[in-house]
């Protein structure tokens, strides 16, 4: 009966053909009985009744099709309306426990954000469309160092040319070098980054400009290259004005005419660490007419378009095939140089892709460890039900109704939670994009599109189902006995103790992996936050200036543009010292080969030694000791005997009897160059956060101009409250010149450990969340497993147990449980530390202090989880436990 | 009496079910013998089309079927308006009315 009420009656295609008869037999009997009344025989009367109803057949047919569908209407309707049934049942269920109903919704809201934001960033990252047509097909090609981990380096013009002509595994390939360029417009000079193309690199890449044309054959001859630009959508917008009339005009770039040819579109982006906002013709040919550069400058980079049905690995070898010919036949310059290629995806992606996976990966433990503990609140709510459940089943309904109805209660929680969690996500999203800063290449486009959205509510579905169902069968397990005992029943009990006990020991390893591995990120980043530099960073302000235009194209012009500058700036008040350098340490350096005064060198290539231009007073501004000797002054100028300073390191490996300074060098493979002496020896210098005390020789600013330089000012103050006069007096000296890069020494060394210390950060976070997780499972455990024993307890106390016995109990099964997830967990940690290898920096990936630290931390958070159920145990009165029953 | 029967369109065989159930619950027959008394045989609705009708309504949900006992004791289906079909039938009878009144304007000496 209660059946009926339960669910509506559905009704069988047979059942409804019998139901037709039966009514239509009913009509017909009734109105053979009135003709039969009205005086008719009863065959005519029969005959009568059927004669006059009409087409019978396809009234039945008619009929049955109606009912069908009637049918069919009604199971929608009904299953609808069980279902807002059960979503209404369970939204009053979990209003009725708001405690439980808050914890598990931020549970699941801090799992599924965590995810979802990390899941976002991947996303934009290495799922997105490249602006290139077709771009699986295109390849990324490098120089490389045989046997060093630089697998990323430079091409020279000539072995260029060569790979192009020998391989076969192209359909096109590209070169292209950096070059930027000054805009001189209306406003405030202006700095852009630029690159040089040959006439075959967006071919290559396959781009369809926005506005005009890219660069055609030809277009890199020596006659065109210097008056064609193609300009960047950025550049476009943000110095042009958007201009959709600038294809044909002249612009003037760093004191050149160049007509614009192009505009590329918005998504466009150049396939190199940086991208760049213009882009002129490269032509080859000087370069290549210089013996001593043709093949030993390395300057380039390359794309090439796979030919059909090549895979990267086979043009790979195909290119490192003929770099080994080229070895052979260039032994003075080739020695040790090979080439790498990789899709231009990967290539694109760059170092940020393992530490992004990391992070996924830590992101979905903790999700995990979210799905363990609300399925582990599940379950032990599922026996305070227990009584209401069997109640249900008595009144009718079936176990897969009551699955259902659990299920759906899992699935309404999980829904919220995944709700909060978007929000969560959306607002970590930003929050990671803002801190992230160089970190993810200025071309990755991250943001919660459908891809996201898709992803996050399959999750949020997913964990509904997975912390759901265990839960839900086990309850719905429950006999009617359940009515008869008040629900106090013990049967199913020890299972579904073991059960709980195994969540919490997965979740506790699970936390133990994320332990370790932020515990191995942030002995990392203190590391190299105390690796000492060579050079104090404190009170610095750095910035760059190039010069551009006629003006500094003597050596003499740029020697007193900079003397200018520097005694401007020295005379600023607060200033200490000013100097200024080719490249900063912490940004890299230059390489130059070095060859020795009477010490023919041994292999047929010469030693690798990092190079750097500096001004007179740069060590003294960067706090670089001098050992031994003289640093540069004015006397070393342009005309003067070339000097050089050696690094200590340099000087210890090639003079190891000390007898450097006096000793004549050169650097650079060009052998018509003067040698240089030795005039002083400084103190080593670090070349870049996490990089080696690199060999490095210096040369004096006043005998190898760059046109441009990257000045550093050390200050009594705040390096930043300098930055206005300096401008105002680079304004005196030339306001046609922009200032870039501004900054304080200890921002750039802050951003060049962004990518360290964001994954290090939410690393850290993720194992915060883990544990606390974690410590929640642990208490409700115990909890749960001292309110189903308070019998057991309360007979072991009557029977003489000390409150110590009790204590000690209890703790002890919390412990056990900490030992078996520990275990797990180091193992686990040991084995998945090669993955996080990448992103460490002097720890190994199974440090000892970090294993005992996590273990330490572990055990400490499980003894206090364990303390409330713990003295709850003690103070169970036997007598009320006993009578209780 | 012998004036040959109406034949009715489906819509106004639809409005005069409705109407009929609106006195009170009944079955088929019932349907079909209370509109031919009521109309004194002017109108019948041949049972096929009556029938298909009722099966018809019931899938729109304007009546409702169940199973019931009949004035002889046998187990009959019994149809009832639903509050749907009572503002079908509402709806139904004004368009009526209308189109009767409208045709009659044309039909009727000034």
């Amino acid at each position: 009966m209660m059946r009926r009420f339960l669910r509506l009656p559905w009704r069988s295609s047979s059942r409804r053909r019998a139901d037709l008869d039966e009514e239509l037999r009913f009509y017909f009997d009734m109105r053979t009985r009135e003709l039969i009344e009205g005086g008719m025989q009863e065959a005519d009367a029969h005959r009568e009744a059927v004669r006059e109803f009409g087409d019978l057949e396809y009234t039945k047919q008619y009929c049955l099709a109606e009912d069908a569908m009637s049918n069919r209407d009604e199971r929608r309707t009904d299953f609808l309306a069980e279902l807002r049934q059960d979503v209404g049942h369970s939204w009053r269920t979990l209003r009725r426990a708001p405690g439980f109903t808050a914890v598990a919704m931020i549970t699941l809201a801090l799992g599924i954000g965590a995810n979802t934001a990390i899941f976002s960033v991947l996303n934009g990252l290495l799922l997105r469309d490249l602006p290139y047509a077709d771009a699986d097909r295109v390849a990324r090609i490098w120089g490389a160092h045989a046997g060093t981990k630089f697998d990323r380096s430079q091409l020279s013009a000539a072995d260029f040319l060569d790979l192009r002509a020998r391989q076969r595994s192209f359909a096109s390939l590209g070169v292209f070098a950096r070059g930027g360029g000054t805009y001189v417009g209306t406003g405030d000079p202006v700095r852009l980054s630029g690159m040089r193309v040959d006439a075959n690199v967006f071919n290559t890449l396959g781009v369809r400009p926005l506005l005009g044309r890219t660069f055609a054959t030809g277009d890199d001859s020596a006659g065109l290259a210097p008056t064609l630009v193609v300009l960047g959508h950025g550049a476009w917008r943000r110095v042009f004005g958007a201009d959709s009339g600038i294809v044909g005009k002249s612009i003037e770039l760093s004191g050149r005419m160049r007509t614009v040819i192009g505009v590329l579109p918005p998504s466009f982006f150049f396939p190199t660490a940086s991208d760049a906002e213009f882009f002129t013709p490269l032509d080859l040919t000087p370069i290549l007419n210089d013996a001593n550069r043709a093949r030993k400058f390395h300057n380039l980079g390359a794309v090439g378009r796979l030919r059909p049905g090549v895979s990267v690995t086979e043009a790979r070898a195909d290119l490192v095939g003929i770099a080994r010919q080229l070895e052979r036949e260039h032994p003075e310059s080739n020695t040790n140089m090979t080439v790498n290629a990789l899709a231009v995806r990967d290539a694109v992606v760059g170092d940020t892709r393992p530490a992004l996976l990391v992070l996924f990966g830590a992101s979905t433990l903790v999700l995990l460890i979210a799905c363990a503990n609300v399925a582990g609140m599940l379950l032990s709510r599922a026996v305070s039900r227990r009584q209401e459940l069997a109640v249900r089943a008595a009144l009718g309904a079936g176990r897969a109704r009551l699955v259902r109805q659990l299920l759906t209660e899992s699935l309404v929680l999980a829904a919220i939670g995944g709700a909060i969690g978007l929000a969560l996500a959306y607002w970590g999203t930003g929050a990671l994009v803002r801190s992230a800063g160089e970190m993810l290449p200025a071309s990755s486009q991250v943001a919660l599109d459908g891809m996201v959205l898709a992803t996050a509510a399959f999750v949020t579905l997913a964990c509904g189902a997975i912390f759901g169902l265990v839960p839900a069968i086990v309850a719905s397990r429950g006999n009617h006995s359940a009515l008869k005992d008040g629900g106090r029943g013990s049967s199913g009990g020890a299972g579904r103790y073991r059960l709980r006990s195994a969540l919490v020991v997965g979740q506790l390893a699970l936390a133990a992996v994320l332990l370790v591995g932020a515990g191995l990120l942030v002995r990392s980043l203190a590391r190299l936050q105390q690796n000492d530099l060579g050079y104090s960073l404190d009170s610095v302000l750095t910035f760059e200036v190039v010069l551009a235009g006629e003006r500094y194209a003597t050596a003499a012009s740029q020697d007193q543009f900079f003397d200018a500058l520097y005694s401007r700036i020295a005379a600023l008040p607060g200033v200490v010292a000013v100097g200024g350098s080719g490249t900063l340490p912490l940004r890299g350096g230059s390489m130059g080969s070095l060859a020795i005064e009477g010490r023919p060198h041994a292999g047929p290539k010469l030693p690798e030694v990092g190079y750097q231009p500096v001004s007179d007073d740069f060590f003294k501004t960067m706090g670089v000791p001098l050992k031994r000797g003289r640093t540069f002054g004015p006397p070393d100028h342009n005309d003067a005997a070339p000097v050089v300073i050696l690094s200590e390191g340099l000087a210890r490996e090639f003079w190891p009897n000390g007898d450097a300074v006096g000793a004549r060098i050169r650097l650079g493979p060009d052998p018509s160059v003067p040698w240089m002496t030795v005039v002083g020896i400084v103190g080593d210098v670090r070349i870049g956060v996490a990089g080696d005390l690199r060999p490095t020789a210096y040369v004096s600013t006043r005998q190898d101009h760059w046109g441009g330089a990257a000045i550093v000012v050390r200050t009594t103050g705040d390096p930043m409250a300098l930055l206005p006069p300096v401008r105002r007096e680079l304004k005196a000296i030339d306001p046609t010149l922009p200032l870039t890069q501004a900054s304080t020494m200890k921002d750039v060394q802050s951003i060049e450990l962004t990518d360290r210390r964001l994954p290090m950060q939410l690393m850290a976070a993720f194992a915060v969340l883990a544990l606390v997780l974690a410590a929640v499972g642990v208490y409700g455990v115990m909890a749960y497993s001292v309110a189903a024993r308070t019998r057991e307890i309360g007979v072991r106390v009557a029977l003489g147990a000390q409150p110590s016995n009790v204590f000690g109990m209890v703790v002890r099964q919390g412990l056990g449980a900490a030992a078996a997830g520990l275990t797990l967990g180091l193992v686990g940690a040991a084995a998945l530390g090669r993955v996080l290898a990448r992103l460490l920096f002097g720890v190994s990936p199974t440090d000892a202090a970090t294993f005992v630290g996590v273990a330490a931390m572990l055990v400490t958070v499980v003894l206090a989880a364990c303390l409330l159920p713990a003295r709850r145990a003690v103070r169970i009165d036997p007598l009320e436990a006993l009578r209780s029953e | 009496m012998t004036q040959p029967p109406i034949d009715l369109l489906q819509g106004t065989v639809d409005v005069l079910i409705l109407r009929t159930l609106a006195w009170e619950p009944m079955h088929g027959y019932g349907v079909s013998r209370f509109i031919r008394q009521r109309t004194d045989g002017v109108l019948t609705i041949e049972s096929a089309a009556l029938y298909q009708a009722l099966h018809r309504l019931e899938r729109k949900k304007w009546i409702r079927a169940e199973w019931g006992l009949s004035e002889n004791n046998r187990r009959a289906k019994y149809y009832a308006l639903t509050t749907e079909g009572r503002k079908q039938l509402r709806a139904e009878t004004a368009t009526l009315k209308t189109y009767v009144d409208a045709v009659f304007k044309v039909l009727e000496p000034v």
